[in-house]
């Protein structure tokens, strides 16, 4: 029989990367749809594409960089955002 | 927040079960997993708005530029600045 412990753990952990996988797409995508495709046409140009591949690696670079700057001021005890200070064991 | 966890309710009345020392590992696990979700919620956030304010060229390689680079590093530092100068604000007025 499987471990009730393990299994909550599992789904809570799964869960979470479920919701920040969604996220990370929602805001790809509401981002890169303004800038790279201003005037819908009848289907997505090759240009456009490209333009959405280019914005998609910035935006995913601008999320590490956004982590790991905010991580540190995190660590440093500085808290911030709604975010309690405090123990962190690192993402 | 949607994270409903569905637990089966075999699942649910084993961990009724737990000995104490598993529920205390359990709960110290969820504090430390919603701690980590709050902070990556933080993390988009924070990405949203200084993506905004620092990729307005337009966009022509996959990479941040080196003006957009410390741009969002910058973004991040003032953001928090600003977040502590509101908590001191508000932390004078409580004392008046």
């Amino acid at each position: 029989m499987a471990d009730p412990k393990q299994q909550v753990m599992d789904q809570v952990r799964q869960q979470a990367a479920l919701s920040n996988a969604r996220l990370l797409v929602e805001k790809l995508n509401e981002h890169c749809f303004e800038r790279c495709v201003p005037k819908p046409g009848s289907s997505l140009s090759s240009s456009e594409s490209t333009c959405y591949t280019y914005c998609m690696e910035k935006y995913m670079q601008a999320w590490n960089t956004v982590s790991k700057q905010y991580i540190g001021h995190v660590q440093r005890g500085a808290g911030g955002a709604g975010a309690g200070a405090g123990a962190f064991g690192g993402l | 927040m949607d994270n409903n966890i569905n637990l089966s309710p075999e699942t649910a009345s084993n961990l009724q079960k737990l000995s104490d020392k598993d529920k205390q590992d359990l709960n110290q696990f969820i504090m430390a997993e919603s701690q980590k979700a709050q902070i990556q919620q933080n993390v988009h956030n924070l990405t949203d708005m200084c993506f905004k304010k620092c990729v307005t060229s337009k966009i022509s390689a996959g990479t941040l530029d080196r003006s957009e680079q410390p741009c969002v590093q910058n973004c991040v530092d003032r953001y928090m600045d600003a977040n502590m100068t509101v908590i001191r604000h508000l932390e004078q007025m409580r004392t008046l």
